[in-house]
């Protein structure tokens, strides 16, 4: 399963037209979030590789259980899909990891926030003190 | 390195486990062998009874069945792993990672496995994407 990051400039389209064009043995589904692809294991990884360069930081790919078209779960054919709101949530989420991504290939340093300490009793106690007078 | 990831169907943690060169061991990959193998042992998901007991290496009996069926895929993914990365606070707790229970006793399954684990949280914003991103990708490499 590829999926284009939302702050990406690729379509579905010129992503499963590229995929064609590198003429393996592949099924090559377009689908809104990018393309599916089905076939040797060999095929797929290189199609991956190739599909990646096109804007590496802004293409995400994972394996998906059912196969493309499969009854159970394709909507074409009234397939229930539960999956999809916690992958839409991600594919939203994929901009984030798109500037994290950037970072690093920069080798920005990235520090955790400390934690802000809480407020002592007795500062606590002074400002209330200066409230109540 | 086989990387177990929690929860294990997310997007972002496959193509970051898979991006920094190590294998991620995910829900999706488990099923997808469950769901396109020739017999057709329980159709239409093919989860057999036999499934359903390998959850009992993992969870006692009293434990509701949903649960131990959903550690009887999880469970051996986690006994196969080198390391883990968990993500807390993910926004979407529905669907097949939607028990809360089968998700606490998963990640006491990690860290009882001793191996080497990663907590991040599911970041919101820039600042805290950049810092899971880092964060993940130093684990990662450090595991080569």
């Amino acid at each position: 399963m590829i999926v284009i990051a939302p702050s990406s400039e690729l379509t579905p389209d010129q992503v499963s037209r590229f995929i064609h064009s590198l003429g393996l043995d592949l099924h090559v589904k377009e689908t809104c979030y990018g393309a599916n692809i089905e076939g040797p294991r060999d095929q797929v990884r290189k199609a991956m590789v190739e599909v990646r360069r096109m804007d590496p930081n802004r293409i995400f790919t994972k394996i998906r259980a059912f196969p493309i078209g499969d009854e159970r779960r394709c909507r074409a054919h009234h397939g229930s899909r539960p999956g999809f709101p916690q992958l839409e949530k991600e594919w939203k989420d994929l901009a984030l990891i798109d500037k994290g991504l950037c970072a690093a290939d920069r080798g920005e340093v990235c520090r955790e926030k400390t934690k802000p300490k809480p407020l002592p009793v007795k500062q606590l106690q002074e400002i209330i003190d200066e409230v109540t007078r | 390195m086989k990387v177990f990831i929690v929860p294990p169907n997310s997007l972002i943690l496959y193509d970051l486990v898979e991006r920094f060169g190590h294998e991620p061991l995910s829900l999706m990959g488990e099923l997808r062998d469950h769901v396109v193998k020739p017999e057709v042992e329980s159709p239409p998901l093919n989860l057999s009874q036999e499934d359903i007991m390998k959850g009992l290496k993992y969870a006692g009996i009293e434990v509701p069945s949903g649960v131990r069926g959903r550690l009887a895929i999880w469970g051996p993914l986690v006994d196969q792993a080198g390391a883990a990365i968990i993500m807390h606070d993910m926004p979407y707790t529905f669907g097949c990672v939607g028990c809360h229970r089968t998700n606490l006793m998963l990640m006491y399954l990690v860290r009882k496995r001793g191996i080497p684990t990663l907590e991040v949280h599911y970041p919101h914003n820039e600042e805290e994407a950049k810092l899971m991103v880092s964060k993940v990708k130093g684990f990662l490499e450090g595991l080569k």
